[in-house]
């Protein structure tokens, strides 16, 4: 049996070090401030115990007629001691309290590190709002534990074993008579716990409902203008507050009584201070036995009987900040857990030479997160400066194919040789360097146009002069002259608190940013497909003229876009199914790219009536 | 034309909502007193909650008093008989104590919560009775975060003691006048750091004031960065920028972390002067309080009252300095609900009081003058209507309906074709006043759309719009919007397309439970409930099975009979049977005619139309 309670009691054991596995390396890490601290705290506590002591002797002084010296000794004593003590407060806030900012600092940077270097398949299957919430609320809940909750949980400990000891040595039985009570309040609390959590539940759930109910009212709401049904959703709204408003009640229906049900408990030791010790000194001072206490130590006992209230809920608020720190620490961990699936080459290899040769081997492919086989048998060969088209139909593996050139996803050993080399081999950062990949979906930072451009270049200057680099990838991608028509032109900030280009002109920087950083492999996925027929003519030109210009592998769905292209691979359930020049490919009139090209052919008819028009 | 300062549409979206940073400072009175209009609104649990204050200090107040009592009359004269009836007085005053520390408690937090639900209530009324633009220009999740967050903060506002907090003004001030009351000189004494302390308070609050506002702010732009950087993870992973990145984070992380503990020693430095403070008042207590006791001016019983009473003096100070910081916040997140309050809407909030009665005999007859349009905000500005090439791009307006004018009468069934962004749905949205043309004006029956109510207006029109939208609820609260039973012209409506509702089936997750037919007829019911004379169908672009395909035409067809129809088309087929079809191009009328007319012109409708047929996937 014994043996049972000390497994079950490693067992609880190894819990609490998993769980607490956060806050002891903090506390560990920063163990001088929180020594410190914790040095301050006692003192504090320590100090606590003696102006009860004080008011006892004063008390005693004034009814015993001693001379006045000692009351005026006792005042400055009085004095300072509160001035120890708020020197004392101000050290430990500063020590604990900043050691836990501190500690809330290294778990965010130690999130964002950990964050940043997990590939990009992580991030297609999160939601925004989770990984934010981790570096706010969770790494909050760890540090307020670190902090406030061992500060709390500190000072209650310290409060249990000194106060009881100071009331012990000035009449042991009175204290035990009048502590008699306080064990009621752990007792109660946790009692109500459930039911409060329970309660706190349904107005979580229910806040939940609101958050939800607005954000539909919201979206919908010119449906509710259109049908001129304001006034329903405001009703909807309405209701759905006042039982938010109900649960909340509920809810404090108890909390609203734990607090004064704590003093009240205390007040009943007043009350049995009052009758029993009053009863003693009248009698002590009548037959003068040993149990009987003065006046001032019944002064005194008033005072403790205050102090003992503090510990007993401080334990529980310590408990409810650990509690929420171990769920806290949990999510964060199985973040931790997890590494990148693109990890560096182990024995990197270099090319000699970075010259944009390609070479697909028997390559398939499919997403870490989808058992579904997105690609298939894919050979193909691209020679150094080449012009590689790609068509398909929307799911064909366009946007797949094209995603493993800077090794987005993980693929098998040799399938993918890039110069040469496989790309599980190459160093990653050397192999994106070499790339210029830019996908369809359009991300520009809030940053400036030149911010933007330049994000590839590690060293582009600050400054007025926006730099060969990068003034030359812009006129590449046909935006130098719009850039420069701005009213900052290069200067000028986009996004948030700046001003919002139209859909043509982002995609085109987009090319500018990968173009800037002079890649041997240009790769387009679709990039092309908000920017009108002549510009992408021009932009195709100027690629083509490019300085240092080498291999292109471009994804599109306008003929236009591709017929001028070295070869053109189409694509049709990731398979490749043609391959070779617009001239061969056109010719066969019953393969997938003559539909496309029919299709096409109608597209552009219309487009350039359009255009006839817009003359 | 003029030159507008450059970023006129980002510092119009900041005034609008960021009062975080320009308001912070000159919050508090303005703010406090609407805030308090509002609380002086429930008159009842204010005022019990008020009383139950006011018995609680009278409790707190007499209860070192009968302790004291207990000493000088009872213990020290040795009246055995006396003590055990004080010890009951002692008793009573404890439980009237704690009886209303409870009530106190629960009716203070009745009273916060109706006041938030007020706040909530007069909020998203006011959020409703904005103009559509509002939307456009405020994302949904900013004004979200209003309605909820902002509203959530007031109400942990409330609950950790607000109200609280200023009764523990009024404990101070009674503990004051009873110390000075029991003994002038000893009060006055005991009491005479406080005017100190008071000082002390005012000039840490402001500076925790400026201490939390910067480490708000701070915390914003980590925020706003690190959430920057997760949606362009890919383009970072893509140019090796994760170091450079991390770097910046660090950094930010770094300046926050200042920030906070910056105000940890403000707040370290304030409280301990509470501490330091209540040191003085009872040093000099003890010293002068026991020279007069042992002068016999004093009686023990009364030192000992001030004793208890001095402590709890300080008490109410330090809670005020603990709450100071959900105070603050609280008052902030007010503040932009207030700012909101004040927004300009389309129309009274207090229209919503009666339901909305739809025009009556209308004819159906529509009218567009000389209508321009542009949804920039610049636009209203310019005077010069053409495009003029030596604008900067960024300050060009662009026009979306160019001096159209377009006549339809009662009865007419009219097809609209045109590209995305030619102009199709900005009819709509004019004829429904979501927006005011710059220049012209629409016309229904002969009379300018503007001297009609809006919301009757509105309610005249059926309009079946692009994107079902589903709110959450029961298949016949979608169409009747939660009115008692569907009007006979939707029964109507659907037994003449043999469609059979399932009235109360509801509505799941994102509506993943209705079929896209049963969406469809949804959005058509809504619009057949009032029987309107205008109909109008803005068509979804979304590929539909068959079965859904001849459903939506059978209630087009039904729903066309005798009304003036406006239909916008993405695909021609919807059209074909339209008494005339218009095209727009760039906001310009370009065709006009029925489809065998449009046919025969080999324009752009016929174009549209040859390759829509070789490609149905496609629409125009």
């Amino acid at each position: 049996m014994l043996e049972g309670t000390s497994k079950r009691l490693s067992k609880y054991f190894s819990k609490f070090l998993n769980d607490s596995s956060f806050i002891r390396h903090y506390l560990w890490k920063y163990r001088r401030w929180v020594l410190i601290g914790l040095f301050a705290l006692i003192v504090v506590d320590l100090l606590d115990i003696l102006p009860p002591i004080f008011l006892k002797y004063a008390v005693d002084i004034a009814v015993e007629k001693q001379p006045t010296r000692l009351l005026a000794i006792i005042a400055l004593a009085y004095f300072g001691v509160s001035l120890l003590q708020g020197v004392c407060r101000y050290v430990w806030r500063m020590y604990l309290i900043r050691a836990s900012i501190f500690a809330g600092r290294d778990l965010r940077g130690k999130y964002a590190h950990h964050i940043f270097g997990l590939s990009v398949s992580f991030f297609d299957h999160r939601r925004m709002g989770d990984l934010m919430s981790l570096a706010i609320n969770d790494v909050e809940a760890v540090r307020i534990a670190v902090g406030s909750g061992l500060l709390v949980f500190a000072d209650a400990m310290f409060y249990l074993l000194t106060v009881p000891f100071a009331m012990y040595w000035l009449s042991p039985w009175l204290t035990l008579l009048v502590c008699l009570p306080l064990p009621i309040i752990p007792l109660m609390v946790l009692k109500n716990e459930k039911e409060v959590n329970k309660r706190f539940e349904e107005v979580q759930a229910c806040f939940g409902r609101i958050s939800a109910m607005t954000q539909e009212s919201l979206h919908g709401v010119r449906v509710t203008k259109s049908f001129a049904r304001e006034d329903v959703q405001i009703q909807r709204m309405r209701e759905i507050g006042e039982e938010y408003m109900k649960l909340n009640l509920g809810l404090a229906r108890i909390q609203t009584a734990i607090g004064p049900f704590m003093d009240f408990c205390m007040s009943i030791g007043m009350v049995l201070l009052l009758f029993v010790g009053g009863r003693s000194i009248i009698i002590g001072s009548v037959s003068s036995q040993g149990v009987a206490i003065g006046l001032g130590t019944f002064v005194a006992f008033q005072r403790y009987i205050q102090k003992m209230v503090w510990p007993m809920a401080a334990l529980g608020m310590a408990v409810n900040y650990y509690q929420r720190s171990v769920s806290s620490s949990y999510r964060l961990k199985e973040i931790f857990k997890l590494t990148s699936d693109v990890p560096n080459a182990a024995n990197p290899i270099l090319p000699k030479e970075c010259k944009g040769h390609v070479e697909f081997r028997n390559l398939s492919f499919r997403f870490p997160s989808d058992p579904k086989i997105v690609l298939k048998d894919i050979n193909l060969t691209i020679e150094p400066g080449e012009r590689i088209a790609i068509v398909g139909t929307i799911g064909a593996g366009k946007s797949a194919m094209l995603s493993l050139f800077p090794r987005l996803y993980p693929i098998d050993r040799d399938m993918l040789f890039i110069d040469g080399v496989d790309v599980n081999d190459w160093p990653i950062e050397d192999l994106r360097r070499q790339i210029g990949y830019v996908s369809q979906e359009i991300f520009l930072f809030s940053d400036t146009v030149m911010g933007n451009v330049g994000f590839g270049l590690n060293d582009w200057i600050e400054g007025n002069d926006p730099g060969v680099p990068i003034e030359e990838a812009a006129r590449v991608a046909a935006l130098h002259e719009e850039i420069t028509g701005l009213s900052s032109a290069y200067r000028t900030r986009l996004g948030e608190r700046g001003i919002s280009l139209s859909g043509g002109q982002k995609q085109r920087l987009t090319i500018a940013r990968a173009l800037a950083k002079k890649p041997s492999i240009l790769v387009l996925d679709d990039a092309l497909s908000s920017v009108d027929v002549q510009t992408e003519e021009k932009i195709l030109k100027g690629l083509l003229a490019r300085p240092g210009r080498n291999t292109e592998v471009i994804a599109a769905h306008r003929i236009s876009t591709v017929k001028d292209a070295d070869k053109i691979v189409v694509l049709n359930q990731g398979r490749i199914v043609q391959l070779g020049t617009h001239q061969e490919l056109a010719a066969q009139r019953s393969g997938a790219y003559w539909q496309f090209f029919e299709q096409q052919q109608l597209k552009e008819d219309l487009e350039s009536y359009e255009n006839e028009i817009q003359q | 034309m003029t030159k507008a300062p450059v970023n006129t549409r980002a510092s119009e979206k900041d005034s609008s909502l960021d009062v975080e940073e320009s308001g912070f400072n000159n919050f508090q009175k303005h703010t406090l007193a609407s805030l308090l209009k509002i609380v002086f609104r429930h008159k009842w649990p204010l005022c019990v909650g008020t009383a139950m204050v006011i018995l609680g200090t009278f409790a707190v107040l007499m209860e070192p008093r009968i302790f004291g009592y207990a000493i000088d009359e009872a213990i020290i004269p040795k009246r055995m008989d006396l003590l055990e009836k004080t010890a009951l007085v002692f008793l009573l005053a404890t439980i009237v104590r704690i009886f209303a520390a409870i009530k106190q408690g629960y009716f203070f937090e009745l009273l916060g919560q109706r006041v938030t639900q007020d706040l909530r209530v007069m909020l998203f009324t006011r959020l409703q009775s904005m103009p559509v633009s509002v939307y456009d220009r405020n994302p949904g999740g900013r004004l979200l975060t209003r309605v909820t967050n902002d509203v959530a903060a007031l109400n942990e506002m409330f609950s950790a003691g607000f109200l609280s907090m200023l009764c523990n003004i009024l404990m101070v001030a009674g503990i004051l006048a009873w110390l000075i009351f029991l003994d002038l000189r000893l009060g006055l004494i005991a009491s005479s750091v406080f005017p100190l302390l008071v000082v002390i308070s005012a000039y840490f609050s402001k500076r925790l004031k400026i201490a939390y506002r910067d480490s708000r702010s701070r915390l914003s732009s980590l925020n706003s960065f690190l959430a920057e950087n997760l949606h362009g993870m890919r383009i970072i992973h893509l140019f090796n920028r994760q170091k450079l990145h991390l770097e910046r984070f660090n950094r930010l992380n770094q300046w926050y972390a200042e920030a906070q503990g910056g105000s940890v020693r403000v707040f370290a430095l304030f409280q301990p002067t509470i501490t330091v403070a209540a040191g003085i008042s009872i040093g000099l207590t003890i010293w002068y309080g026991g020279l007069a006791t042992l002068d016999g001016n004093l009686k023990l019983g009364v030192l000992v009252t001030y004793f208890s009473l001095a402590m709890s003096l300080f008490q109410p100070v330090r809670e005020i300095a603990d709450k100071w910081n959900i105070f603050l916040s609280g008052m902030a997140s007010a503040e932009r609900i207030f700012s909101i309050l004040e927004w300009e809407p389309e129309f009274e909030c207090t229209s919503f009081a009666r339901p909305v009665m739809p025009l009556a005999g209308v004819q159906g007859h529509i009218v567009f003058e000389n209508v321009w349009f542009s949804y920039s905000p610049n636009a209203s500005a310019v005077t010069d209507l053409t495009d003029s090439s030596d604008v900067p791009p960024d300050l060009r307006v662009s026009w979306v309906l160019k001096d159209f004018s377009l006549d339809i009468s009662p009865g007419e069934r009219l097809g609209v074709v045109g590209h995305t962004g030619a102009g199709k749905t900005t009819l709509i949205s004019l004829l429904l006043r979501f927006y005011e043309p710059q220049r012209g004006r629409i016309l229904l029956d002969g009379k300018d759309i503007r001297s009609y109510d809006k919301r009757s207006l509105r309610a005249s029109i059926g309009i079946v719009q692009q994107d079902v939208f589903l709110f959450s609820g029961s298949f016949q609260d979608n169409i009747t919007f939660w009115q008692a039973g569907a009007t006979e012209a939707v029964t109507r409506f659907f037994s003449q397309i043999g469609f059979r509702p399932k009235f109360d089936k509801v509505l799941q997750e994102r509506g993943s439970n209705f079929s896209m037919g049963e969406r469809q007829v949804i959005a058509f019911a809504r619009a057949m409930a009032a029987d309107p004379k205008i109909w109008i169908l803005d068509e979804a672009t979304a590929n539909m099975d068959s079965e859904t395909e001849a459903l939506i035409q059978r209630a087009l067809n039904r729903a066309t009979v005798s009304r003036t129809s406006i239909l916008i088309a993405h695909r021609l087929a919807t059209v074909r049977n339209a008494d005339r079809i218009i095209v727009l191009h760039k906001g310009n009328l370009i065709e006009s005619g029925n489809h065998e007319t449009l046919m025969s012109e080999n324009g752009l409708y016929a174009r549209l139309y040859r390759y829509q047929i070789a490609d149905p996937t496609s629409v125009a």
